[in-house]
């Protein structure tokens, strides 16, 4: 019987073992993470931490893999879609799994070896971030927007890989205090964006390979950290600014108070 | 008690770098690295690693003991980073061949002496010593009075991310 893997064997000899070891947080399990937690089943991550706290609902079902009806109807935790899809796969698959908000259980995403947010707000992806540079874990960020213009529909998203020692969100221009403030300010109003499922799966899969690169060292070349799509003409391109700062230092995380535990204690 | 010692690969390559330059008489160069820690969980404590200090050209001594040994300021020195900040210090040398190293006697004597006046400085903080190879590492951490552990897992994050249990 041929082995599962034996189609990706180019990634590696100890391609297997290294996926399997592999602890991946995904923090959001809509129409972005759902795709992320299917396709690392299917590359053979080991040991999964999913974390979010909302049902299915009707409105998913136009993205999100691994939805049915019945889950509308049973109003199903989108963690438990997750778990159940992961498991189809590989039911071996070490999963912890909470239905609540991510942050009362950051203490469990210390231990990640690569972080994927899969959330909504630019507040989030900032949280998130400074969460993973304090243990030294590269974090992954994904996202999508359609936005209307002149009667004209334009999809854009971003991959961003934050790499502990590199350049951050804010370095890329990602993240800046004029969206935070906008975001707060318009806290409560924003009601459901506009998602489908294609970018969705573009984002993810973008993503999952990035995620590839860290673990298996199946090409040498160095990917951009920061791609953009274009949704419109279905292309990513790599960061422009990226190519101009590439060589510098992040500003915002170089102090040692943004590592370790703030109040650590021997116990 | 497990102990995981992080470091991005940008900061593990600066340092092997840097203990490799040459020195006038010294064959083997030394430095700090100031760190924090976190508890993954009760029995697993996370050493990460922020940044380094080399041992000045200046403070080294000749010896016919070691390859490389520094003086007392050296040691005063790094003694003031850990009074400067709530951080761990860890000495760091290179043993320059590749795959697992170790602490020779030498090592083992010269940080048992010096390694814990750090709580002198810092008692809050565990500190400790780890010798480089190129691609692995050996680390003794001093976590509390009379409790010297091991580090039994490096982790370089980096591309690719590498993650090396230690014996």
């Amino acid at each position: 019987m041929k082995n599962r893997f034996d189609r990706q064997s180019f990634l590696g000899a100890n391609s297997e073992i290294l996926l399997r070891s592999a602890e991946v947080g995904i923090i959001g399990l809509g129409g972005g993470g759902s795709h992320i937690a299917q396709q690392l089943a299917y590359v053979g991550v080991g040991q999964f931490t999913l974390i979010d706290p909302q049902q299915i609902e009707a409105s998913n079902l136009n993205r999100m893999v691994g939805t049915t009806l019945k889950d509308v109807r049973d109003k199903t935790l989108k963690i438990d879609v997750a778990d159940r899809m992961i498991c189809a796969v590989n039911p071996k698959v070490k999963i912890e799994k909470y239905a609540e908000k991510w942050q009362p259980r950051a203490h469990l995403l210390r231990k990640c070896t690569v972080l994927f947010g899969c959330v909504d707000s630019f507040s989030e992806r900032e949280q998130l971030e400074i969460l993973a540079r304090r243990y030294l874990i590269p974090y992954i960020d994904i996202g999508m927007d359609v936005y209307e213009i002149d009667s004209q529909y334009s999809i854009s998203g971003q991959v961003i890989l934050s790499m502990p020692g590199n350049l951050c969100m804010r370095c890329f221009g990602f993240l800046n205090d004029h969206v935070l403030k906008e975001e707060a300010r318009k806290y409560g109003a924003a009601g459901g964006k506009p998602q489908v499922i294609w970018p969705n799966g573009a984002l993810a899969s973008t993503a999952v390979g990035l995620f590839i690169h860290l673990i298996t060292p199946w090409q040498a070349s160095q990917c951009s950290p920061c791609l953009e799509y274009d949704g419109n003409k279905h292309s990513f391109i790599p960061s422009l600014r990226f190519e101009l700062i590439k060589n510098q230092n992040c500003p915002h995380f170089d102090s040692i108070d943004n590592i370790g535990d703030s109040f650590w204690k021997r116990e | 008690m497990k102990t995981t010692f992080k470091i991005t690969r940008k900061l593990f390559e600066s340092i092997k770098s840097d203990l490799l330059r040459p020195h006038a008489f010294a064959h083997e160069r030394m430095g700090w690295i100031r760190c924090r820690v976190a508890n993954l969980s009760k029995k697993h404590l996370l050493i990460l690693a922020h940044d380094y200090y080399p041992v000045d050209d200046l403070d080294y001594i000749k010896t016919i003991k070691a390859a490389g040994m520094m003086n007392s300021a050296a040691i005063r020195k790094a003694l003031q980073l850990a009074l400067d900040q709530r951080v761990s210090i860890f000495h760091v040398h290179l043993h320059n061949h590749a795959g697992a190293t170790g602490f020779s006697m030498i090592d083992r004597e010269e940080t048992n002496k010096f390694i814990p006046p750090f709580w002198n400085v810092r008692p809050e903080m565990p500190h400790g010593a780890v010798v480089f190879s190129k691609t692995s590492i050996a680390g003794r951490c001093w976590y509390r009075e009379g409790k010297i552990i091991n580090v039994n897992k490096l982790v370089i994050v980096g591309e690719p991310i590498l993650s090396v249990e230690l014996k």
